[in-house]
């Protein structure tokens, strides 16, 4: 009865000490997103996957009328910059002319959640208070973005205790195993935006491109019958593979967090072996069965991948 | 640190791991916070030597039956083992020998195998274009897989590059969707 009672008492103090914990590294995620929206910032870091290092540089700032600057410039290779003047952002890339789509957010090595609605990642995950570290030269607060199931991966952040501001991160699996990273190396924070940011303001961006309206409710031959909980379909469509030119039909799936594409398309073999490949910590699945190519392409598990990949059911109709 | 962020003294330490009791509640506390984060690895190590330990001492002591080896027997082993021994050596040394050429054909085969599954796509695309496949007249075998293995490299850019291009022409779209997320969002 005594040791009922001790588990019983044990497990409350826990419980509560862990709401505690999931509360108070909620509100860091805030502070990260707000200071990632509200500071003028010029930064560095390195993504560190496949034994290869990518830098990047991305100046914040914030102008007059409260509108956002900001530059993100991968260093190595060839230019790739993105750019973002309010609600425009535009893409400088060596494969297309230059182009802006209206949006409030970069396409970043950063996941855009960070910069936007936090509180939607607990639907998903656990957040947990971990330690604290020195990262950057700064004392920094560790907060684990942990599945609440196994498919999928976990995200370990060191925020700057002055500012939240993210000075690491890591993609591990539930095994521990490290898959991706990326480490700040250098953090400015300024009163007034960066010199560029303001010549920035001052440059005239690249047309507007017209995205075809996001059209959910395409009928396909083929539907996907399992799903990690908590992903929602974002958009459907029919388009061209950007090198391949190969039509395939499409579908973006998001938890928040982490995005797969569903690829299908009629492939002009009968059957071919699942493959995989890893690039970092995302993962490019292909296999073809009875003449249907189906590809997976993200940050989650190769396992997850394989069995969304299986998921996938044709209609008894032939392909038009 | 042993439990948060509570200071500890040597003292406590000492006491601790000197009453069996205090350790065994320290422990459990630790296991139950390990489950609570989810941090707890796929198997459970637990602390089995204790139990082995006594589980050793609680057991009946087996003597070991004494051998009974005639004279005899002894002088022919002692004979045999004297004739044996040269050739085992030979045989160990030849054995040996055996076993690297077996090993080095065996890395040849790993290799060969292990360049299909375990690429790893450049994430830069390199806009189609292949790395050069050297013809070899008695390997077209080879020039096939390898020509299989581009294809197959060339797909995965492909797909990953596109992945990556509609994640970018999406963050429009998501970004409206959130707002949208939000507004319905009422609280649990």
């Amino acid at each position: 009865m005594k040791i009922i009672y001790l588990a019983f008492w044990l497990t409350v103090t826990s419980c509560s000490a862990f709401a505690f914990d999931q509360e108070s590294s909620k509100s860091w995620l805030e502070r990260l997103s707000k200071s990632l929206q509200t500071l003028n910032f010029s930064t560095s870091f390195v993504v560190v996957k496949n034994n290869q290092a990518e830098p990047y540089h991305w100046y914040h700032g914030v102008g007059d009328h409260g509108t956002q600057y900001e530059i993100l410039a991968l260093l190595n290779g060839p230019r790739r910059d993105v750019l973002r003047k309010g609600d425009v952002v535009s893409y400088l890339e060596p494969e297309y002319a230059p182009y802006s789509i209206v949006s409030n957010r970069i396409s970043s090595p950063i996941p855009t959640i960070f910069s936007g609605d936090v509180s939607k990642l607990e639907e998903n995950y656990d957040l947990i208070f971990a330690g604290k570290s020195r990262i950057l030269g700064r004392p920094a607060q560790m907060i684990r973005i942990v599945s609440k199931d196994h498919h999928r991966y976990g995200y370990w952040l060191w925020l700057d205790q002055e500012t939240g501001l993210l000075l690491k991160l890591a993609i591990i699996t539930r095994k521990g195993q490290l898959l991706e990273q990326i480490q700040f190396t250098h953090l400015d924070i300024t009163k007034q935006p960066a010199e560029s940011l303001q010549q920035l303001a001052k440059a005239k961006l690249p047309h507007v491109v017209d995205i075809p309206k996001n059209s959910v409710n395409i009928n396909f031959p083929w539907r996907v019958t399992w799903l990690p909980a908590g992903f929602k379909l974002i958009k459907t469509d029919r388009h061209r593979i950007t090198i391949t030119k190969q039509p395939a039909d499409f579908m973006l799936y998001s938890d928040g967090l982490v995005d797969f594409s569903i690829y299908v398309m009629p492939s002009n073999v009968k059957h071919r072996e699942t493959e995989f490949v890893n690039d970092g910590a995302t993962v490019v699945l292909n296999q073809v069965t009875n003449g249907n190519e189906v590809s997976i392409v993200g940050k989650i598990p190769a396992e997850t991948s394989k069995m969304i990949a299986d998921s996938v059911m044709f209609n008894q109709v032939s392909r038009p | 640190m042993l439990v948060d962020n509570y200071q500890v003294t040597d003292a406590h330490l000492t006491r601790m791991s000197k009453e069996p009791k205090l350790s065994d509640t320290w422990a459990h506390y630790h296991l139950i916070g390990d489950v609570l984060r989810g941090e707890m690895p796929e198997t459970v190590q637990l602390d089995l030597s204790a139990r082995i330990a006594s589980a050793i001492a609680d057991e009946p002591a087996i003597l070991a039956p004494q051998a009974k080896t005639s004279s005899s027997v002894a002088q022919l082993k002692a004979k045999v083992l004297q004739f044996a021994k040269p050739f085992g050596q030979m045989a160990i040394a030849a054995s040996a020998a055996g076993l690297m050429i077996l090993g080095v054909q065996h890395t040849n085969v790993a290799d060969n195998n292990a360049a299909m599954p375990r690429q790893v796509v450049q994430t830069v695309p390199l806009g189609g274009v292949a790395d050069p496949v050297s013809y070899d007249v008695e390997q077209t075998d080879r020039a096939a897989q390898q020509q299989a293995y581009i294809m197959q490299q060339r797909r995965f850019q492909a797909l990953l590059a596109d992945h990556q291009q509609q994640i970018k022409l999406n963050s429009s779209v998501a970004a409206v969707k959130t707002d949208k997320a939000k507004e319905k969002h009422t609280p649990k």
